[in-house]
């Protein structure tokens, strides 16, 4: 007698898996954190290392100590450790990276009831908190995370109205060696942002909304095209665009709904880099529309057919 | 739905291997079982006793209630029982079993039924026994009643056929392509419908061809090549994108002109309308993972799929799942002894490599089901709701708000969730708490 399995359809599934989604935005970003090791050096390397293992090591304690079932073999934990790693910048130490990522998976996301369930990314997160926590300017013109001692970044040489900025070429390759470590490189990036797109594992129109909508602000308010090309290279744009701005748990559901989620990113980026003389703004904006993605949701729901 | 709003759909992998296998007529069972309720009414009532003798095509249980239908002998013999018969799990329902005497003797009485209008046409239809063998097995007598209070201005015949495996209406549309124009024929002059719209996936080129040199010389029939996506044959996307029509929540197709019927169960009317014959046997696709030889058989309705497995030269491998229909809609059955019913357009079997259900884990908000969604509906928020809200009221508000009655429990949602959730199954149970308030709300108000 043969024991037939009792089920609802569908009977077949898309091989596609939450592993398999996190492996993609990993193997996305192996251009830009090889670029950040050759730029950077070591320190960059050791960052993404420090911050992926406590990553891990953070979500598999938590799960135990709440008594989840072991939730670090989808890879979430690790794609948000090297996220973070690439948001740093190599004058950050090690300890604090450690803190930054235990941040990240407990309080960002475990707390709020694991994968799924938070509200905002937490590489971002934990980002921003670095940013405030672990500040050695007052005022926080140039805060310690994307400060780097020995060279400004371009945009904070555009803020203080310095002329040796880096060539488009330099920019472009990343090698002016400032800033966070996985953000410089925008060549790297792109090649992520293809792979993304070729795999469909992310919507083509967000990150290229979202840097868009960056380039055309910074155009209109200076009507100079070199300053909008750095506005849009330099900083966290591409990173932000491409690999934060397009995380599905912290972003609208809706297809509208994740394109109005980028233009507004972009649009608040640009507001935060004018009005409040503060030469970073990706990380804040992509925070605040995390916070606004539900009502987002709400108001770009599908039409129904025959509703 | 996309970001420029089109209709969503998904492209599958086909596994339509039996495409080029024309139906095979095969010896009748030793026995088959019918059950009363192989329709979307009321069960039918048996009119034969234990022990009688019956020939091929003779009524041997009567409709009874609303949407009900008649079934007749799907082969020759005697009566050995009527019992009672687990159609589900939990779900029991009464079905005469039949044993064959193995001659497939037609019952001497059946003639072409006289029809000469609609009224005429419309109640000889309740003796054939059919019912849409697409898989909804609503009465067919049922369906075209709607003619009697509307003029049906367009019929679609769907010939889509979207789900993976399933090939025989394809072989129909190639095999007895004579009486599908003679099903339209019939209609237009009983119905006097003026337009005929034949969708086809465009996966199925040779039927296209076959069916257009058939119509060549009649105006009124357009046979419209469709794209070849899953669920291209569902009424709304079919009608929408082979008549550029959309039917509203609760609005029924006949007040838009139109009826949808399935290609096969055309090629069923007209075998009626010409030589009296009810709906006795059917061709069906018999594949999947577990099965050696996949074909397309011509059968007895009420034929246990244990012996459609042995004409198509046994398991290659551990039936590990029996899915009466296509692979994203049908309904799992539990024993390969349970028998093919009137809309059984296929069988598949799985191997229990196969049937092994993915553990779902945590939904990560992808929005792939939201993006799936052939109607644009929004299945993490009925998901949502049946596990946070606790509220009744509350549940029901939001639900029906969010049309969940619309669903048509295409599968899309589900096959595309990463996170494997049963999201299908979860979209059920939200149409049953509405479905539950409303009719509480109808007795309320009848009180």
């Amino acid at each position: 007698m043969e024991n037939l399995i009792i089920a609802s359809s569908p009977h077949i599934r898309t091989k596609d898996s939450v592993r398999g989604i996190m492996l993609d935005v990993i193997i996305a970003l192996i251009p830009a954190t090889v670029a950040a090791g050759i730029i950077f050096g070591g320190k960059a390397l050791a960052l993404c290392a420090v911050s992926i293992v406590t990553c891990v090591a953070a979500e598999y304690l938590f799960n135990l100590i709440v008594g989840k079932k072991c939730t670090i073999g989808n890879l979430s934990a690790v794609l948000t450790g090297l996220l973070l790693g690439l948001n740093l910048s190599t004058n950050v130490e090690l300890w604090q990276c450690a803190i930054g990522a235990v941040v990240a998976i407990v309080i960002a996301k475990g707390l709020f009831g694991g994968i799924g369930k938070n509200f905002a990314n937490p590489a971002i997160t934990a980002r921003v908190f670095m940013i405030i926590a672990f500040s050695t300017v007052a005022g926080g013109a140039a805060p310690a995370v994307v400060d780097v001692v020995s060279s400004a970044t371009p945009l904070e040489m555009m803020a203080a109205g310095n002329d040796a900025l880096p060539t488009l070429g330099q920019m472009l390759l990343g090698v002016h060696a400032s800033g966070a470590v996985g953000e410089t490189c925008i060549v790297a990036l792109v090649l992520g942002y293809i792979y993304l797109c070729a795999r469909r594992v992310i919507k083509w129109y967000v990150p290229f909304g979202f840097i868009a909508t960056v380039f055309v602000l910074s155009l209109i308010i200076s009507g100079d095209g070199s300053y909008a090309l750095y506005q849009t290279l330099g900083g966290g744009v591409f990173l932000g665009a491409i690999f934060m701005a397009t995380d599905y748990v912290s972003t609208p559901l809706t297809s509208r709904g994740k394109l109005v989620f980028a233009i507004g990113c972009g649009v608040l980026t640009v507001i935060i880099r004018h009005c409040f003389a503060y030469p970073e703004g990706v990380s804040f904006s992509i925070l605040i529309m995390n916070i606004l993605s539900p009502y987002i949701e709400k108001f770009t729901a599908n039409k129904v057919l025959g509703g | 739905m996309s970001l420029f709003g089109s209709i969503s759909a998904l492209k599958l992998p086909h596994y339509k291997g039996t495409a080029a296998c024309a139906g095979v007529r095969v010896a009748p069972p030793a026995e088959v079982l019918l059950p009363m309720t192989m329709h979307s009414g009321g069960a039918a009532v048996p009119v034969v006793e234990v022990g009688q003798h019956v020939y091929l095509g003779q009524l041997i249980a009567k409709e009874d209630g609303r949407n009900s239908s008649n079934i007749h002998a799907s082969v020759s013999g005697t009566v050995k029982a009527i019992e009672d018969y687990e159609q589900e799990k939990g779900r029991k329902v009464q079905a005469i079993r039949l044993e064959s005497d193995g001659k497939m003797e037609k019952d001497p009485s059946i003639a072409p039924p006289e029809i000469h209008d609609l009224d005429s046409f419309l109640n000889s239809l309740h003796d054939s026994g059919i019912v849409g063998l697409g898989g909804a097995a609503f009465p067919l007598w049922g369906k075209l009643d709607a003619a009697r209070k509307s003029h049906i201005k367009t019929v679609l015949v769907n010939g889509a056929e979207c789900e993976p495996f399933i090939t025989s209406d394809h072989r129909t549309m190639l095999d007895n392509t004579d009486l599908i124009v003679k099903g339209v024929e019939i209609l237009r002059e009983y119905l006097k419908s003026e337009e005929f719209i034949i969708g086809i996936e465009e996966n199925k080129p040779d039927a296209i061809d076959k069916l257009r040199n058939a119509f060549a010389d009649k105006p009124y029939v357009n046979v419209k090549p469709l794209k070849s996506v899953y669920p291209q044959g569902a009424k709304q996307l079919l009608l929408y994108n082979g008549a550029g029509l959309v039917v509203k929540e609760g609005q029924r197709l006949a007040a838009l002109g139109c009826i949808i019927i399935n290609i096969t169960t055309l090629t069923k009317m007209a075998e009626f309308v010409t030589t009296g014959m009810p709906l006795v046997e059917r061709c069906l696709t018999v594949d999947g993972s577990a099965v050696k030889e996949p074909k397309n058989l011509i059968v007895p309705v009420g034929t246990p799929v244990r012996y459609l497995l042995e004409q198509c030269g046994g398991a290659k491998a551990p039936v590990g799942k029996l899915i009466f229909g296509g692979p994203m809609m049908g309904k799992t059955g539990y024993s390969l002894d349970q028998p093919i019913v009137k809309a059984s357009n296929a069988v598949v079997l799985l191997s229990e490599k196969d049937a092994k259900a993915l553990e779902p884990t945590d939904c990560i908000h992808c929005g792939r089901c939201d993006d799936t969604c052939p109607l644009g509906l929004n299945p993490k928020e009925y998901s949502r709701v049946l596990e946070e809200v606790d509220d009744a009221d509350e549940q029901y508000r939001i639900l029906e708000k969010e049309h969940i009655l619309t669903c048509m429990e295409c599968g899309c949602c589900s096959y595309v969730c990463p996170a494997h959730r049963p999201l299908v199954e979860n979209n059920r149970k939200a149409k049953g708490i509405v479905k539950k308030v409303r009719a509480a709300q109808k007795e309320a108000a009848g009180k």
